[in-house]
């Protein structure tokens, strides 16, 4: 890990997230540059016309003169504009493809990362670097690099026609522009840095109101309203005063500009007039300049701008890189040399695994034999959740310790061991999708039969047959809401359908009845018949019929057998059975 | 950045102009008559001293350059440098007062969406995600800014720019300006219809950007599941669609900018051109002056700015719509539970509550609580107990009259709780909730909340008297530690303590607690074991227990099943009579007294 991130830090590392890119579109870049070259300079012949033009009227030449340079001007424009149209559409368009294959590239490494990396990271972390960040790099690529080439360019032919004119008005009409760059810079900084305290206070604010609102019940019980409403008036107003002192540099900031280039415009006209005057210019050679200080202001200003573009899109290049450095904890594995069917047994040796430094499971040791039904009990935290991850490897395993089908675990290609593994856990994850689309998950290939067959082996085809579409109906935010039953009873359908060898229900059926829950492990049974399957509840009654049922305290098992064994032993699996006999009598009351 | 954003709550655009919703919107500016017309008054005169500048090139043409008079020639310098500065001060006057406008009204219209959520009722938060609702006080409040901020003072500015433009050449030479303008129909449709398209792009790129973002972040949030069915392959290529997708949207903007930015230099110089040629031909025929065409050729080239800024306004016109209709109908949502008109107030309070007849349900017929009657005498500690879903917390709920109840009465003190203010009721009442809410700040502010009038001394001795001081003494600031995360670090039996230090700072008359059921280690049962009989001593209190000890020492205890009240009596006589309690008492209560016995048995 500290490896990995000294080496993040080089700069040619850090830079090679995007020249690999910028070398597959350097013809985009390099046809940019040109049209960029050809656009700049036909522009910049244009205020000379003009000049001509001035210069032709006061030596009082006939309209045909003007009339001629009046057209080569709107040509030359035209001609301008083609090339300018073909600017944006080479180096921009790749800038765009750009962003494309690196939303991609990250995309794809977010499909590698492991559930460890997840938890510790933020989905808003993970969604700011895959847009803002993502799209200040584009800016980058694309405008930054756009900009650069096009100020280049005019800039260098601008100077070059001026001087030629006349070296000492150049001089002095270039003198206040001078200023701009840095003034855009150093107030383009001062400005991102205001925006940016905006930003958190703004965060600051999000979360006062989601505090407030999550907590109404509190805020009501304690008459807190008045008081929340007089905090929440001082955050608003340290916002609003914020916004204010970042107009205040806002304000000045365009006026300024535009009086610096006005400054150069005046410079231009009080000593180009004199010049006239005493007869040393023309009135021509100042009206060229005037138009060659429009021109010249805005690449001018695009310098400044440029610099902060370059210095936005490094800092996100340094978010996006931490994330597409970061490894996956969990290597693919590989190694095991017959690829026959999974038979589906399983063994821990002396199995342990410690999270964040707490050992979840302390030695455990198990054997499940193919076919089995294992129930796993326990109180929350002992460790039983665990113990179903690290079959799937949702956690790196230490070698040793667990073995299916008598091979090591870390053996098995990763792929092909979670294809065999059929999950269904308490709080499932449906997709916003349907019903159809959310069952056939794992093979989306199956058709509607296999779909129906797994709702109906879950319970699931009575609740799908009272929605508006049936199985196409849609789930989740843009559909309809399911109750943590139904929700657990698609995920029971989902991992049935992969037609796994394992099958491993995580608290899968918590939100679901009794009766029902009954129903849905005998159908299971005669569906899956000869498959492993690993029961985990809070309720005896899901593993009462397990061929073998253990029980999990503090990630060691403490009781394990049938249910007739575990009885006679009058331990915590007969406390618990009794109990909750106790309950299921009372319900009837 | 905090708080989850919604990327399936898409942006949906509709009109871009509501009469009605504008009028209303407007009303926000009322209060603040000086500060707009201040706006207003900036953005006229730097639009008119932006046109003076023409007037003074003119001028120094005219007079001096083409005279070939250099005495004077600094004068006209100096008034150039005097209109410059003005358009310095008045654009950033302007700007000043534009956004202290948006910012005031911005804030108003927060605070008043922020207060109109104080008031309503829990029902309404059921039914709407937090998410949600903080996005109307944030970011649709944002939105409106820009309305208020720039859009409608520039608007103004623009139309007034255009106007002097307009003016000034028709002044300057009637006939070339006619000809001139010869030029502005096609410049303003081609800015519109570039508009239209850009837009129409935009929102496609909107569309499928918010696509690719809810994909993201639901796969993002789903990648277990992702991973456990192996179905990375397709997740990358139904990504890879969408962002392609995306990348295509993307492509065509580019090409309307791209057509768009010549398109406007063209037509430029189209009228750049008329202007030479025409201008020169009257200059010839001593119709005009070299001042006057290069005034010409700096209106010229001024006339496609406000144009353009006119167009964008279209943009925030249409997002100013749709958040504000979102953030009316929040404000037009009336609380279903407040105040009765003419609040009655109890005289002299003792703590006596009686409920009569009680029916309460959460949806039409759907009863959880059904004809409950007792009462509870001041200074009494009543259980209440029940199997889950038996109506316990529903009782909370209706006596604090978070929700209210359609049938029967609830008294206090003879008063029914309906006639009183909720201030008052609630003023009587403490709450301690099983799933303990911690607010971010220290821990002071967690005991007193907001209300300043528990000063230090009490917020410490509310600590001791529960036991945290234990806890307090290893904090490096005292009471004024941070706690972290909301208390995500605290233990489940701090973060109790700390509700019941709460409890006590507030010092209720009658306190209702929901006892926690999570198992707590010995150590910590024992301590809030303590930290309850001082928080219950001489109190009123309802108290939903899970702990024997806790029912064994209560004055009476009500038995609730399936919303009813089944039984009702002491601890000995209930378990003596063999009914509902009793198997509840074998099924929770002897259990939990048992299980810390069974662990170290177990251990072994």
């Amino acid at each position: 890990m500290n490896t990995t991130a000294t080496q993040a830090n080089t700069p040619p590392r850090q830079l090679a997230t995007v020249t690999k890119y910028f070398r597959t579109y350097r013809w985009y870049f390099l046809a940019g540059l040109a049209v960029t070259v050809l656009s700049s300079g036909l522009m910049m012949y244009t205020p000379r016309l003009v000049g001509q033009i001035i210069d032709g009227l006061e030596q009082g030449r006939g309209a045909g003169y003007a009339g001629r340079r009046v057209l080569i001007l709107v040509g030359l424009t035209a001609a301008s504009g083609v090339f300018m149209f073909l600017m944006r559409r080479t180096v921009i368009w790749a800038s765009r493809y750009i962003e494309t294959d690196l939303r991609g590239e990250m995309f794809s490494h977010l499909l590698r990362l492991t559930p460890s990396y997840y938890h510790g990271t933020r989905t808003g972390d993970v969604m700011a670097a895959m847009t803002n960040d993502l799209e200040a790099i584009r800016m980058m690529a694309g405008p930054g690099v756009m900009y650069t080439a096009d100020a280049a360019v005019s800039l260098l032919i601008g100077l070059v026609m001026m001087l030629t004119i006349s070296p000492s008005l150049t001089l002095w009409a270039l003198l206040p522009l001078l200023v701009l760059p840095f003034g855009v810079h150093r107030i383009g900084s001062v400005i991102h840095k205001r925006n940016a305290k905006i930003q958190d206070h703004f965060g600051v604010l999000t979360a006062a109101a989601q505090e407030n609102l999550a907590g109404m019940r509190v805020v009501k019980a304690y008459g807190q309203e008045e008081r929340e409403i007089e905090n929440f008036r001082a955050v608003s107003e340290t916002y609003i005063g914020l916004n204010i002192s970042l107009a205040k540099v806002q304000g000045i900031f365009a006026p300024l500009m535009r009086l610096i280039a006005a400054l150069s415009y005046l410079t231009v006209f009080y000593m180009g007039g004199l010049r006239v005057i005493n007869g040393t210019e023309t009135l021509g050679t100042v009206i060229t300049f005037f138009g060659y200080l429009a021109l010249m202001t805005w690449p001018v200003i695009a310098i400044g701008w440029v610099v902060s573009l370059y210095q936005r899109g490094l800092a996100s290049l340094a978010r996006v890189n931490r994330l597409l450095h970061t490894e996956p904890e969990v290597p693919e594995g590989g190694g095991r040399a017959a690829a026959g069917p999974m038979a589906g047994r399983i063994e821990c040796r002396n199995l342990r695994f410690s999270y964040n430094g707490r050992p979840v499971l302390d030695g455990v040791n198990l054997m499940i034999e193919p076919g089995q039904t294992v129930g796993l009990l326990g109180l929350t935290g002992s460790g039983k959740t665990t113990l179903v991850n690290l079959i799937a490897r949702l956690h790196p395993v230490e070698r040793g310790m667990l073995f299916i089908d008598g091979v090591d675990v870390n053996d098995w290609p990763l792929r092909e061991l979670r294809r065999q593994i059929g999950f269904a856990t308490q709080e499932p994850f449906l997709f916003s999708d349907s019903i159809a689309a959310n069952i056939r998950f794992g093979r989306p290939e199956a058709g509607l039969a296999a779909v129906q067959q797994a709702a109906r082996i879950a319970a699931l085809d009575k609740d799908v047959a009272e929605f508006p579409q049936g199985y196409e109906t849609m789930v989740g935010e843009r559909g309809i809401t399911l109750s943590g039953g139904q929700k657990q009873r698609t995920a029971i359908a989902r991992a049935i359908v992969v037609d796994p060898r394992i099958i491993i229900l995580d608290d899968a059926t918590s939100a679901v009845d009794t009766e029902t829950e009954h129903e849905i492990s005998q159908r299971i049974k005669e569906v899956l018949t000869a498959r492993t399957a690993i029961v985990i509840s809070h309720r005896v009654s899901s593993v009462k019929d397990a061929d073998q049922i253990v029980c999990f305290d503090d990630g060691r098992i403490i009781e394990r057998g049938d249910h007739e064994a575990l009885m006679a032993r009058n331990g915590f699996y007969a406390q618990l059975y009794r109990s909750q006999l106790l309950e299921k009598e009372l319900e009837a009351l | 950045m905090s708080g989850a954003r919604d990327y399936h709550e898409e942006e949906a655009l509709g009109k871009a102009y509501d009469a009605r919703l504008m009028r209303r919107l407007l009303t926000y500016m009322r209060p603040y008559r000086e500060l707009t017309a201040g706006a207003i008054l900036f953005i006229l005169l730097a639009a008119a001293a932006q046109i003076s500048l023409a007037s003074i090139t003119k001028w120094g043409i005219d007079s001096y350059i083409k005279a070939g008079r250099a005495d004077g020639f600094h004068a006209v310098a100096l008034v150039y440098l005097a209109a410059v500065c003005g358009i310095l001060f008045f654009s950033w006057g302007q700007i000043m007062t534009t956004v202290r406008l948006g910012q005031k009204v911005q804030h108003d219209l927060r605070m008043q969406v922020f207060e109109h959520l104080q008031r309503l009722h829990l029902r309404y938060f059921d039914r709407n995600p937090v998410g949600r609702l903080v996005t109307r006080v944030t970011n649709d409040v944002n939105t409106l800014n820009e309305l208020f901020g720039t859009a409608v003072v520039a608007v103004i500015g623009d139309l007034f720019m255009i106007l002097l433009i307009v003016v000034y050449m028709l002044y300057l030479n009637w006939q070339l300006a006619l000809i001139t303008f010869l030029v502005v129909p096609v410049l303003v449709g081609a800015t519109f219809v570039f508009r239209a398209r850009a837009r129409e792009a935009y929102r496609q790129v909107r569309l499928k950007l918010a696509r690719i973002n809810a994909f993201v972040q639901e796969h993002v949030t789903g990648m277990a599941v992702v991973q456990l069915f192996t179905q990375e392959e397709r997740a990358y290529r139904e990504f890879g669609a969408i962002n392609l997708d995306l990348q295509g949207a993307h492509l065509r903007s580019v090409i309307y900018y791209a057509l768009f930015y010549p398109a406007v230099e063209i037509i430029g110089a189209v009228s750049l051109a008329l202007v030479l040629y025409f201008g020169g031909v009257r200059i010839i025929g001593g119709a005009m002056t070299f001042g006057e065409l290069t005034a010409f050729i700096w209106l010229v080239e001024r006339f496609y700015q406000p144009i353009r800024d006119l167009s964008e306004k279209y943009n925030v016109l249409q997002s100013s719509m749709a958040s504000s209709e979102r953030i009316f109908r929040l404000l037009d949502t009336a609380p279903e539970i407040s105040d009765p008109p003419r609040p009655r107030a109890i005289a002299a309070f003792r703590g006596r509550i009686e409920v009569e007849n009680l029916w309460f349900a959460y949806e039409d017929e759907d009863w959880v609580l059904r004809d409950l009657t007792f009462s509870v005498e001041p200074g009494e500690r009543v259980a209440v107990v029940g199997a889950t879903g038996a109506g316990k917390t529903s009782l909370v709920n209706v006596l604090f009259r978070f929700y209210d109840y359609q049938k029967g009465s609830i008294r206090l003190d003879g008063v029914e709780i309906r006639d009183l203010a909720l201030r008052e009721l609630r003023s009587h009442l403490g709450l301690v909730l099983q799933d303990v809410f911690l607010f971010s700040g220290d821990y002071a502010g967690n005991v007193r909340l907001r209300n300043e009038g528990i000063g230090d001394e009490q917020v410490r001795q509310a600590l001791s008297r529960v036991g945290f001081d234990r806890f307090l003494k290893h904090l490096p600031d005292g009471i004024r530690t941070e706690v972290k995360e909301r208390g995500a670090t605290l233990s489940t039996g701090q973060k109790q303590l700390l509700s019941f230090a709460r409890a006590l700072a507030f010092d209720p008359g009658i306190l209702i607690l929901d006892e926690a059921t999570s198992s707590v280690d010995t150590e910590t049962e024992h301590l809030i074991q303590q930290a309850l009989e001082e928080l219950l001593a001489g109190r009123t209190s309802i108290v939903i227990a899970h702990r024997l000890s806790t029912i064994e020492k209560a004055d009476k205890i009500l038995v609730l099943h399936h919303g009813r009240l089944r039984e009702m009596g002491r601890h000995e006589e209930l378990l003596s009579r063999g009914g509902i309690y009793r198997t509840l008492y074998e099924m929770q209560y002897r259990r939990t007294a048992a299980a810390p016995v069974n662990r170290q048995a177990a251990a072994k």
